[in-house]
């Protein structure tokens, strides 16, 4: 035994660098930070030479390059089962430097741009180099959050690329898995509240060796999960996907000279800083833009441990500065504490994240690469949700408040596209990509299965200022949103559709307004053993309106349980067919019978059992709205209200439409009487309104007291723990005396890793 | 039709390839003023010589017809091979009208007549726009829609992929351009009727049938023009649609007003609801009409002498009945004439593997024919609606000679198309009043192109104009001379469209050395050298008629009905004879019903059963994946457990091919998905020109000088030939210029070009 280790430190030792010129791949990364800290240019590059000197060729290599990227994945989705991957595209591949800088991307999840970087560069730090060694044909997997990753279910594959001896690149793979053995079943359950809940975590872990999966990691990794048929076929897929890039890349090595590689690797991430700092300079105004979101964690009482019990809301202030140098800050001073859910998020998340939303706006091509990483500076508080300092932190449902915190930079963004006259890009935020229909048992294949609908990828769209948002279209971690066929969907969910409607007023209500989401209801039909639950906003709504548009509607949930559907259908009488579509007013509970039916604003639940016949509401949300609703055109209302658009009572109430039906059911705006009517609404408004110093004076006076409810408070509180900045332009805008604070620990609610945390 | 600027397709802001063809693209560059006789005649065999053809003499064999928005353009094809083009004005009332008067101007060439020619002919293939643009227009029959109660929105509310489809990567991911198209059937003029059927065809709800008598009845008071049924599901259990189809069909007679209905699974058995939706109701609200056209056109036809039926061009590749059940695959037609003519052209010459690729003004079209077959699409999309028609699988990219060249002002990058100036040509037309670089005025710069001979002189180019806007607008912002900016764009075009090449054919699990390369299409010859260097080509074909071969495809497509099916047969790898025995059983017994199908469809046209070639299919995959193959089985007739074997090990081979062996999973076990079924019959086609060989000096009056051409940094010195009047057997050496009224074929210094006795070039690339 004492020989073999022995033998094994000496090859260890003896194992040469494989980064260039005989470096290790430590010594490339420090170097590369170096150069470019001190230049301000991307590895120390003042000019492109080779792009200068021969853009044909450059532009030729970046076109293959980028190209071969693209088609890898389009290739290797197919090999997938799961139509998260197949369907909705969730996957993405990669192209890295050595030292794992992004090169070029592919389409598709795009945050993991970042991600697989950040997993690179762990590896890189821990020397995997000398142990467990990176060799041609390794294959190494992870989705440990906190190495890099934005939630356990997104799992990567990475593939070194070597020619010859020297490790010339990474490339790497993720796809979105539908189950990675949580505490429940689905890809971002809720539940977990720490690390040791959220499901299998691999670390950075070698898998493979000369191009072939190890036996123990298949043993191990299909023993971890539910859905193995899954989780096999989406591995194939990015290994798959990985070799076909590294042989693009090593066809153009050769073809190109491998130094001629090497340059142009350096040249196309500096070449992707000074295009980013470009765009901003066209497109945007310098200056400071604020914003800020909330969204509601709902938790007192879930079943989850008793540490996790507190209703409480998180907190996303941001502040985008635009530099007049074209440079780009964005500060989250003032966010709160991460807590005992899974909706925490890491740094890699945010900063590799943002290009998803930049990239449906601002820098819509294909030179997303780290580029602009090195054009921009973020603010992460550490301690905070995005940013935590402690290891027992849950990510399952990262998204939760990604999608709620990038929502006022969409806004920001707007208001410097609208002062530019950009009006066409404006849009005025991104809609709560929620409910997100998770569960699972036993399915109508009689198989073990865990469900995770995507019909989430088509919520409706901010409105611009020039027109509505679309509806039911799209998502902001997906731009090529999609809700797919139902008969698709019912092959992977034993859950029959009994409705797929546009869901009206989802929207947030506007002179544009927003796209409206949408709702399906489903029927649990061939399950056995069957648990799902719902994910989604439901006290607040998670975004705002622009310009004064309103927000988009928050959600709800509505399940029926022990239902008499079978009865009804022997006796051919009316079923709940449709949607839900004024919840204020709920029609399903008129038709049906049951047991227990939930109809309520916790929108986050966890694990229920279903039975067959037993009913769950899907409500996809709208996006926010742009401008006064007094402003629309009575014409758009009238269409609104004619296609199910806007329930009658809210073209009234918001709109200020004077309407009536004609003999036909059909609805006419009168344009006359409406235009009366607005103009006694803006006499109410006038009335109704006050100064805003005086309006300050009495908020002032419920801060002084603490007069909130006890979800803001802790909000607040742990925003001041974190931030002594934050608190002291908190007690400066309200005029505060200097020893108001409110802390956690006078809340008299568990506080949990508030006072310890454990790196 | 793009080019010609038909106003309809002008609504479509995106490009979108069913308007983009390679025929309709020679149509426009012949124009629509009188032309020279040389344009208009492709005299293969001409030898240098007017020929004079005598009133009778000519044996006009097959026509082939293309009506588009505006104009109507005939193609007639006599026994030798060589066509004559007419054209005349589209008469959308009566569309024979225009066609006549079309083939009337063609067969003036010929000094013949509509009275004299019509009886000879043996083959008539029709293909139109009419279908599309009532489509894209949304001027289709006011259609109502029966689906599951519940569902009434699924139709309107669509796809969201259908808000982005047809756009340029960049417009994909840029969320404020998305938009949708309205739908084909609004809200108001759909409605539902309470059932449910699961996905293994159990019936979960039953038909309400005390609901449909009002909903037919409302439609009917909405004035519906027909109806369409479409269930979840329907496709493993078609009963409910069709009872509600009868039902639907009693009321109607009862009230005294009958309107034309379609249930889905009548006409698209097949999974997925949007497809099926969307192109039942094509069916419905674009197709159906227009087969009274089609009866109009083949009577008129008939009533001047001729005495075939006629046939129309369909998406699957192959020309159908208008008289066929499933009409809406003809909606469209164009792009693929090149690559059915490949087909053609490759049976004839024993070629199993053709990689297609055809560049016309907007864009490069590729598509692969594999062991002889062509890809299928089954779930295509065409005018930005998902389908479930079989499309001939082709990959656009929109950079054609028109696309414009622009350097991004904030990444100095440069970007090819995906706009294009078309017709416009480029900054060297002024007439065209195009600001913007394209692709041509590079190929003017360089002096790929002659200026004063741009199809056939017709269109003056002015290369001054062109070498200040590439100076000003590619080569100054990237500091390099006006000559190597130009020489550079068309260098990263051909690359990309390398690359392009290369994937397709990649992803098929082949490489280009499999392949015989077949470049046509006005503008593919100026490229074909530059986008087939390197990848190793089994060989490189340009047909002298490149800038016709969609024409010429179009009237080489085979009678042939495709028809397919879903099947959902699962055997898992441990599975033992019976499950297997069972899963032939059942993909047999999906066989025979849609040999029926496509049967009873030639039985229309009078071709019995035993005159018809049937070949079957079926689709696969290991169980749980959403992607299956398409695989031709090697067994005609199903029977004994070994039968299954081969059908599994045809699989495997294929898979492995297409995803690399590692991705392989037979553990899962397999699941066929679907059954497909091809009826073939003979019909009349068109010659390949033949003729004697001469010897490899082409002739002198083939010789029309030189011309200084910018190549590879330096000016150099081209010969210039007349393609026409090169002689089969003749080898011209690069650097050389082969230029015809409607294409350009270069070959560079190093390659060498051969003329055989089909008049098709040979381009050799240097090792």
């Amino acid at each position: 035994m004492a020989n073999v280790q022995s033998e094994w430190a000496v090859q260890s030792k003896a194992r040469r660098p494989i980064g260039f010129q005989g470096k290790t791949l430590k010594q490339m990364r420090e170097e590369i930070d170096r150069l470019s800290r001190e230049t301000g240019h991307y590895a120390g590059l003042y000019e492109l030479p080779f792009k200068e000197s021969d853009p044909i060729r450059y532009e030729k290599i970046f076109a293959k390059l980028r190209g071969g990227v693209v088609h890898a994945r389009e290739t290797a989705k197919r090999v997938a089962a799961s139509p998260i991957v197949e369907q909705e595209g969730e996957l993405c591949f990669t192209l890295y430097t050595p030292e794992a800088d992004s090169i070029v991307t592919s389409t598709g999840i795009i945050i993991h741009v970042g991600t697989m970087g950040a997993a690179i560069k762990y590896m890189i730090r821990n020397d995997y180099e000398e142990n467990p060694g990176i060799e041609p044909g390794d294959i190494f997997c992870n989705n440990d959050c906190q190495i890099g990753n934005v939630h356990p279910c997104d799992v990567h594959t990475i593939v070194p690329i070597f020619w010859g001896d020297e490790l010339v690149g990474w490339v790497g793979g993720v796809t979105h898995v539908i189950d990675v053995g949580a505490t429940a079943p689905g890809s971002m359950t809720v539940g977990p509240v720490t690390r040791y809940d959220d499901g299998y975590q691999v670390a950075c872990r070698k898998i493979g060796k000369n191009d072939t999966l190890l036996r123990d990691w298949l043993i191990e990794s299909q023993r971890s999960v539910r859905t193995t048929k899954y989780w096999l076929l989406d591995e194939r897929t990015r290994v798959a996907g990985c070799h076909m890039i590294r042989d693009l890349v090593l066809q153009i090595i050769e073809e190109e000279g491998i130094d001629t590689y090497k340059q142009f690797i350096r040249e196309v991430i500096e070449d992707g800083r000074r295009g980013f700092i470009n765009q901003v300079k066209s497109m945007t105004i310098p200056g400071t833009y604020r914003g800020v979101s909330f969204v509601d964690v709902p938790y007192k009482n879930l079943d989850v441990p008793p540490y996790a019990r507190v209703n409480t809301i998180m907190h996303a202030p941001s502040e985008m500065t635009i530099h007049k140098d074209g440079k780009l800050e964005i500060d989250f001073e003032g966010v709160n504490r991460w807590g005992w859910h899974s909706y925490n998020a890491t740094p890699v998340s945010i900063t590799s994240g943002i290009w998803v939303m930049l990239s449906q706006t601002l820098i819509p091509n294909d030179r997303v690469n780290d580029g602009a990483y090195y054009a921009s500076r973020f603010g992460l508080p550490y301690g905070s949700w995005l940013n935590p300092d402690d290891i027992r932190t849950a990510h399952s449902y990262a998204w939760h408040f990604l999608v709620s915190a990038w929502s006022p930079l969409w806004r920001s963004l707007s208001r410097t596209y609208f002062a530019r006259g950009y009006l066409e890009e404006v849009n005025a935020g991104n809609a709560n990509t929620s409910n997100w229909l998770q569960g699972g048992g036993y399915n109508q294949f009689h198989e073990n299965h865990a469900v995770n609908s995507f019909e989430s990828a088509a919520e409706g769209v901010g409105a611009s200022a020039v027109k509505d948002g679309i509806d039911h279209a799209a998502a902001v971690w997906n731009p090529e949103g999609d809700m797919g066929d139902m008969e698709i969907w019912e092959l992977a969910e034993p859950l029959l559709y009994l409705g797929r409607t546009i869901k009206p007023n989802t929207g947030g209500y506007g002179k544009y307004r927003g796209g409206n989401g949408y709702e399906t209801l489903r029927m649990v039909w061939g399950a056995k053993d069957w648990t799902m639950f719902f994910m989604g906003n439901g006290y607040m709504t998670s975004d705002c309106g622009l310009m004064g548009g309103y927000p988009a509607a928050s959600g709800y949930r509505f399940e029926a349980h022990g239902t008499n559907i079978k009865e009804l259908i022997d006796k051919k009488l009316p079923l709940p067919l449709g949607g839900d579509p004024d919840p204020g007013n709920p029609q399903y509970e008129k038709l049906i019978k049951a047991r227990e039916i939930k109809r309520d604003k916790q929108a986050i639940t966890t694990e229920e059992i279903f039975e067959n016949y037993d009913l769950y509401l899907n409500y996809l949300r709208g996006g926010p709205g742009f401008g006064d609703p007094l402003e629309r055109n009575p014409k758009a209302i009238e269409t609104d209200l004619n296609e199910g658009h806007l329930l009658p009572a809210y073209a009234e109430k918001v709109y200020g439409a004077v309407i009536a039906q004609d003999q036909k059911g059909r609805w006419v705006v009168d344009e006359a009487k409406t235009e009366q009517r607005r103009a006694e609404i803006r006499q109410e408004r006038i009335k109704r309104g006050k100064p805003t110093r005086e309006w300050m004076k009495q908020e002032r006076e419920k801060i002084l007291n603490k007069q909130a409810a006890i979800q803001v408070r802790h909000m607040y509180a742990s925003s001041f723990a974190l931030s002594e900045k934050f608190t002291n332009h908190f007690k400066q805008f309200w005029d505060l005396p200097e020893e108001w604070i409110i802390k956690e620990s006078e809340l008299g609610i568990p506080v949990f890793g508030a006072r310890n945390q454990l790196q | 039709m793009l080019p010609r600027g038909k106003p309809v397709l002008q609504q479509a802001e995106k490009p979108f390839r069913d308007t983009i063809h390679g025929w309709h693209r020679l149509c426009f560059m012949l124009g629509g003023s009188k032309s020279s006789p040389l344009v208009r005649t492709y005299q293969p065999i001409l030898d240098g010589r007017e020929m004079i053809y005598h009133m009778g003499s000519v044996n006009a064999q097959i026509l082939a017809i293309d009506a588009g928005g505006t104009m109507t353009d005939t193609f007639i094809i006599n026994d030798k091979g060589e066509f004559v083009v007419g054209k005349a004005q589209s008469t959308p009332e009566d569309e024979s009208i225009g066609l006549l008067n079309s083939a009337r101007d063609a067969l003036l060439y010929w000094n013949t007549t509509v009275e004299d020619a019509f009886p000879q002919l043996v083959a008539g293939v029709y293909s139109g726009t009419a279908m599309l643009n009532r489509l894209v227009s949304r001027k289709g029959r006011r259609v109502g829609l029966i689906v599951n109660k519940g569902m009434e929105d699924f139709h309107r509310m669509g796809r969201a992929i259908q808000a982005y489809l047809g756009y340029s990567y960049s417009d994909r991911l840029h969320l404020n351009t998305h938009r949708y198209d309205p739908p084909l059937v609004p809200r108001e003029l759909t409605r539902g009727v309470t059932e449910r059927v699961d996905l293994f065809g159990n019936v979960v709800i039953p038909l309400y049938e005390h609901e449909v008598e009002q909903a037919v009845v409302d439609l009917l008071e909405q004035q519906v023009e027909a109806i369409v049924i479409s269930f979840l599901h329907s496709y493993k259990y078609p009963a409910h649609e069709r009872r509600v189809r009868d039902m639907a069909k009693d009321i109607m007679k009862k009230r005294g007003k009958e309107v034309p209905i379609f249930a889905s699974v009548d006409y698209y058995p097949l999974r997925k609801e949007s497809h099926r939706t969307n192109t039942t109701i094509i069916e419905a609200y674009a197709a159906d009409p227009s087969r009274e056209t089609l009866l109009k056109i083949d009577k008129r036809v008939k009533e001047k002498g001729a005495k075939f039926d006629l046939r129309v061009m369909a998406s699957h590749g192959g020309t159908i009945s208008f008289q066929a059940n499933e009409l809406a695959r003809t909606l469209v037609s164009g792009p693929i004439g090149g690559v059915v003519g490949a087909k053609y052209l490759g049976e004839y010459l024993g070629i199993r593997n053709i990689a297609c690729s055809d560049i016309g003004g907007t864009s490069f079209d590729m598509a692969l024919i594999t062991q002889g077959d062509l890809s299928i699409n089954t779930s295509p999309d065409m005018a930005r609606l998902v389908l479930s028609l079989p499309l001939v699988a082709m990959d656009t990219v929109g950079a054609g000679a028109g696309s414009y060249i622009r350097i991004d002002p904030n990444f100095k990058s440069i970007t090819l198309g995906p706009d294009s100036a078309g017709y416009r040509v480029g900054v060297c037309n002024p007439a065209g009043g195009v600001e913007t670089v394209t692709v041509s005025d590079c190929h003017v710069v360089l002096g790929l192109i002659n200026p004063d001979n741009f199809l056939g002189g017709e269109v003056k180019l002015y290369p001054e104009r062109a070498y200040q806007a590439v100076k000003e607008q590619i080569a100054d912002p990237l500091g390099l001379s006006v000559e190597d900016a130009a020489y550079g764009v068309i260098d990263l075009l051909e690359s990309q469209l390398r690359n392009y090449l290369e994937s397709m054919i990649l992803g098929k699990g082949y490489s280009p050395s499999q392949y015989v390369c077949f470049s046509y299409g006005g503008g593919g010859p100026l490229h074909t050298a530059g986008y087939t260097k390197g990848l190793g080509f089994e060989d490189i074909l340009v047909p002298a008629w490149a800038a016709g071969f969609s024409a010429f495809g179009c009237g080489a497509a085979d009678f042939e009905y495709r028809y397919d099916k879903t099947l959902d047969i699962n055997v898992n790898a441990t599975a033992g004879e019976q499950e297997k025995k069972d899963a032939i059983g059942e993909l047999q017994q999906a066989w025979s019903e849609l040999m029926d199908k496509v049967a009873d469809e030639f039985e229309k046209n009078s071709f019995p059963r035993d005159q018809v070639e049937f070949r079957f299919y079926f689709r696969m995959q290991y169980q749980g994946q959403l992607n299956d193959l398409e695989i031709e089985s090697p067994i005609k007739a199903l029977r004994t457990v070994e039968d299954w074997e081969v059908l599994v090990h045809a699989f495997e081979e294929t898979y492995g091919r297409v995803y690399a062996k590692a991705a392989r999973s037979p553990e899962l076990g397999y699941s066929v998905t679907g059954a497909i079924v091809r009826g073939i019959v003979e019909v009349p086609k068109p010659k390949i020109p033949e003729e004697p060989l001469s010897g490899e000096q082409p002739p002198t009056e083939a010789y029309l000088g030189t011309r200084p051409v910018y190549w590879k940094g330096k000016w150099t010195t081209a010969d210039i030939w007349e393609m026409e009047k090169l002689k089969a057997g003749n080898r011209i050496k690069g650097f050389a210029i082969l230029e015809s009224t409607a294409t350009t074929f270069v070959i560079p210094p190093g390659y060498e070009t051969r003329l055989d006795r089909h008049r098709i070039f040979h381009l050799k690339e240097p090792k």
